[in-house]
């Protein structure tokens, strides 16, 4: 009997304590990924957004800017996760960026594309993450097949084999990425002209 | 003092944890694409491995043996969080590259294996010097793996170019199939050096 | 149709051990027989889809409710390790043939990482209740697969003459490299 007490006593000690360490971590940690992660996702808006000086996400003000959580969206079934307008120096909206998602083979591939505000042409794409394999699906990261989607619009198809060239062995990885931008497309320029 | 260096000095070489136990194999071969991310996850785990180490051996006689096991998988598990959360934080892009393989720490029979067989059983600085010298064997053997498979897949070293960028470069070692190849020549390598050792001695 | 996709990509695609590296040590230590091979195996899938169930109720309705995704790493593993306890006692009670089979590989299946990091990828792709179930049945057989062909080549190897210092697991690694290389042709399959 003492010695069964004495096996659950410092088991559940063991396990509080170090419940509470990592509690603690994880709070302290909490912070500074949200914003690296903030950090990073602003970088790539200026990437997509050649002229942005200044990235503001799409209603809500900056202290309390939404993560980027792909579990909520996916729950949801949202077609675009997140829209941020990006300003230039003279702090007139140039456009907006939105972050769409693909399913693809390695599982989602999550992108962020950067629209013009004035024609509603696609400016620029970047890959936020994916998991496709390395050397074949890895390659829609790179910027031939990333600059199909350029100049493109709402009214253009943005399907592989009709307007844009798959990258060959890799067409799950490329379908993923150009249905990523369809999904996203129409309802990041209707929330981009609500706010205007 | 010499028993300390020389627990310190077997897990560099004697008993090094990849080439010798071979044990703890999987971040050897799924992190090792590049030398830099081997020295990563090598730190990381020594990391892991010194302070659970330590803790172990301090709570060698309070722990009761029927309930060794889940306790010592608590503390580790602590520990390898904790380290996932730091990285994440502090070197997010390195935490991108090493992804699963950093909360897996846990499941790496290195860590269970020194916390049954020594530090449950030795004073405290015998432990330490233990996991560290295990730590240091384990991310020499992955740095190694890593710049092998780093000048062979990628033609650079710690990122840094060494051939120029149009060379045709074995694509193979950067892929896993590479990996396996590249630990199976070094783990023979290891023994042809052990054997002319200890043929000269 | 999805299911099966997940199916076939963990067995072929995105083989556990030759293309994810997990559960390389049993990969190593128990292929030297296919007899024991499969049983490491089966006892291995098992486990896989016990846990996967188990995971799958905690992740999504324990810590993600809670705020406690931070103790995903210890509880998974606690999750597994007393899975496979019960797993040994039950077989024991019930069925004592099949745990003379099993009974010496499933304490060896709580460090075999191929448990959790299955358990953690199936969390980060957000799988549902079944898909999670697919993947881990996927990701056993897969396994298997991988253990089968290793120790059928290794009972072979026994009459090659191998260089003296690749003899054992040097010449093991090797071969592991040469189904890893096969095995990236199924990429592009799914």
């Amino acid at each position: 009997m003492n010695e069964s007490v004495r096996m659950i006593v410092v088991l559940a000690v063991i396990a509080m304590v170090s419940g509470g360490v990592l509690s603690f971590v994880y709070d302290w940690t909490g912070a500074i990924i949200a914003e690296n992660q903030l950090r990073q996702m602003e970088s790539s808006v200026f990437e997509v957004l050649p002229g942005a000086v200044r990235v503001e996400p799409l209603g809500t003000a900056p202290s309390t800017l939404v993560q980027d959580d792909p579990e909520t969206s996916r729950e949801v079934e949202q077609t675009t996760t997140q829209i941020f307008v990006g300003f230039d120096a003279q702090d007139k909206a140039l456009g907006y960026a939105f972050v769409g998602e693909g399913p693809g083979y390695g599982g989602a591939v999550r992108i962020l594309v950067g629209v013009d505000g004035e024609s509603g042409e696609i400016l620029n794409l970047a890959v936020l993450n994916h998991a496709e394999t390395p050397g074949l699906g890895s390659k829609i990261e790179e910027a031939s097949f990333r600059n199909q989607f350029k100049g493109k619009t709402l009214d253009d198809p943005i399907a592989i084999g009709r307007d844009i060239d798959g990258i060959s062995g890799a067409t799950v990885s490329s379908r993923a990425v150009a249905e990523a931008v369809r999904r996203g497309f129409a309802d990041a320029a209707a929330a981009y002209e609500r706010s205007r | 003092m010499g028993a300390l260096i020389k627990d310190f000095l077997n897990g560099i070489w004697n008993d090094n944890p990849t080439f010798r136990l071979q044990i703890g194999l999987c971040p050897v071969l799924a992190v090792t694409s590049t030398a830099l991310n081997g020295v990563g996850m090598g730190l990381a785990t020594t990391f892991v491995l010194m302070c659970s180490s330590i803790l172990i051996s301090i709570l060698r006689n309070v722990i009761p043996e029927k309930v060794r096991i889940p306790c010592y998988i608590i503390v580790i598990a602590t520990f390898s969080t904790v380290v996932d959360l730091v990285m994440h934080a502090m070197l997010p892009d390195l935490h991108r590259v090493l992804g699963i393989f950093i909360p897996l720490i846990v499941v790496n029979c290195i860590l269970m294996g020194r916390a049954e067989a020594y530090a449950s059983k030795k004073p405290v600085i015998y432990a330490a010097f233990d996991g560290l010298g295990m730590g240091i064997g384990f991310t020499w053997a992955l740095t190694l793996i890593g710049a092998v498979r780093e000048m062979l897949g990628a033609g650079s070293l710690f990122g840094v170019q060494l051939v120029s960028d149009t060379a045709a470069t074995f694509g193979v070692f950067s892929l896993p199939p590479g990996a396996f190849i590249t630990v199976g020549l070094l783990i023979a390598g290891m023994n042809m050096i052990s054997t002319r050792l200890r043929k000269a001695s | 149709m999805e299911l099966f996709l997940i199916f076939i990509g963990a067995v072929f695609v995105n083989n556990f051990v030759l293309v994810r590296f997990l559960g390389i040590c049993p990969f190593m230590g128990v292929s030297k027989q296919t007899e024991t091979a499969l049983g490491m195996g089966a006892a291995t899938t098992f486990v896989m889809v016990v846990t996967a169930a188990l995971t799958w109720l905690l992740q999504w309705y324990v810590l993600e409710p809670f705020g406690l995704p931070f103790l995903q790493t210890p509880v998974f593993i606690l999750v597994i390790a007393s899975m496979v306890q019960l797993v040994e006692m039950f077989l024991h009670k019930t069925s004592p043939g099949l745990y003379r089979a099993l009974g010496i590989y499933l304490p060896l299946i709580t460090t075999n990482c191929a448990v959790l990091g299955f358990s953690l990828i199936a969390v980060q792709g957000a799988y549902s209740f079944i898909q999670s179930l697919i993947f881990g049945l996927g990701a056993g057989i897969g396994f298997t697969i991988a253990l089968m062909l290793m120790a059928g080549i290794r009972e072979e190897l026994r009459f090659a003459d191998v260089p003296k210092p690749l003899a054992g697991t040097g010449i093991a690694f090797i071969i592991a490299g040469l189904l890893s290389l096969a095995f990236s042709g199924f990429a592009g399959l799914v």
